[in-house]
């Protein structure tokens, strides 16, 4: 059927506007987003690297900064980034080697990589403020 | 179907029970063209006297009248149709408006004619049970696809790219006096792949196909592409695959798996694009 050009264009239906969020194109775009967000805040890692080589008093600063209420928060957001990403990137080498395409399959990796994110997280911090309290 | 595998979906055929988001958190008309935007549309009551009323929210859109796509919120007597959504979208034909324009064949889930989006995900109408919808019901046509008018989508351009991939036998060794033969094990290897209907519903269903769809091929393709190059009586594997040699037309494959989990026939074409994938990486040694 010839696309008419004399008259007005054809409408495009709705793609993302009204497709339903499923456990596959969630995980799928977080993953995307997580390798996004962890990308830039690296910047902060190397900051915090390069201060702590440059002297007490420029560590001193960027300390304050990553341990105030701000940075904690963040932090807490980059550390869960950090496991999903891991974990969701775990889940793309199993596909790699062919395994896992099955429904049940897909399913149950992929409540699993969320599952282990929390949980690594959790631990995670659980220790890190141990280590700061103690 | 069971109640307690909403959590891990285990067949195509499950509709999920709850969801935290029915759509992503986007605005309604969110990147879409003028012509594209949805406006308010009718409300159709339904007839008097009935009892058991279900409201199905239907995408409309006349190329004749002009102006924009809108939604029209139909009442449909359950007690006056058949179970599924392909009764409810005729019953609405036939009783209420007789302009509502879809397209829809054998009713049976084989043809593939009635793929279209319900409460969000692409399926057949003719096999998705009315009771299984939410309330109110959502009906649009396939997703990303130029619309013809109401439910009926332009499908010149998925046609196009399975053409692209010749989906017909190349053989050069001369035609037998019988049959080309093939072993079980060979025509097992088809299995999975040949009962494709390309009714479309995972190529409209993947995001990679909607923001590059112009030059990447969809998984409806590319099972296709794999069922060709599964077939033993086929002699243009290197041919096939040389085909495929392209950033696009395999590649923007992120195994999102929209596919898999939406196919109204149970097919893997995740599966599909990672074996191809496979045979691709195999045969640079």
């Amino acid at each position: 059927m010839p696309n008419p050009t004399a008259r007005r264009p054809r409408p495009l239906s709705p793609n993302i506007q009204i497709y339903r969020p499923q456990l596959t194109s969630v995980l799928s775009i977080l993953n995307r987003i997580t390798g996004v967000l962890l990308s830039l805040l690296s910047v902060w890692l190397v900051v915090w690297l390069v201060a702590g080589a440059a002297g007490p008093r420029s560590y001193a600063v960027v300390r304050e900064a990553t341990t105030s209420l701000i940075g904690r928060i963040v932090l807490f957001g980059a550390t869960f980034a950090f496991f999903l990403h891991l974990c969701g990137g775990i889940r793309h080498l199993v596909w790699d080697t062919g395994r896992g395409f099955d429904l049940r399959s897909i399913y149950v990796s992929g409540w699993l990589v969320v599952a282990a994110s929390v949980a690594l997280t959790a631990a995670a911090w659980a220790v890190g403020l141990s280590h700061s309290a103690g | 179907m069971s109640e307690h595998a909403t959590m891990i979906i285990t067949s195509s055929d499950q509709v999920p029970r709850a969801t935290l988001f029915k759509r992503f958190p986007v605005p309604r008309n969110f990147g879409v063209a003028r012509e594209s935007r949805i406006g308010l549309g009718k409300a159709w009551p339904a007839p008097p006297g009935a009892s058991r009323i279900k409201s199905f929210e239907i995408y409309r859109y006349d190329p004749e009248a002009g102006g924009n796509p809108r939604l029209d919120t139909f009442e449909v007597d359950l007690d006056d149709c058949g179970p599924m959504v392909l009764d409810a979208l005729l019953w609405i034909k036939n009783k209420v408006d007789p302009t509502l324009t879809l397209r829809r064949s054998c009713r049976e889930g084989i043809c593939g004619s009635c793929a279209m989006n319900m409460d969000g995900t692409n399926w057949l109408a003719c096999t998705r049970f009315i009771s299984d919808m939410d309330a109110p019901a959502t009906v649009y046509p396939l997703a990303n696809l130029p619309v013809i008018k109401d439910l009926v989508a332009d499908l010149t351009h998925l046609f196009a790219q399975y053409e692209l991939i010749e989906p017909w036998l190349h053989a050069r060794s001369p035609e037998p006096e019988r049959e080309r033969l093939q072993s079980p094990e060979e025509r097992d290897k088809l299995d999975g792949y040949y009962e494709c209907i390309l009714c479309f519903c995972c190529t409209s269903g993947c995001p990679s196909h909607w923001w590059n769809g112009d030059r990447f091929l969809g998984p409806a393709v590319l099972l296709q592409a794999n069922r060709w190059l599964v077939e033993s009586r086929d002699e243009a594997k290197e041919e096939r695959l040389d085909n495929l040699e392209d950033p696009f037309r395999l590649y923007r494959c992120h195994t999102i798996l929209n596919c898999t989990r939406t196919c109204p026939k149970g097919l893997n074409p995740g599966k599909a694009i990672a074996d191809i994938k496979d045979m691709m990486v195999e045969r640079q040694g």
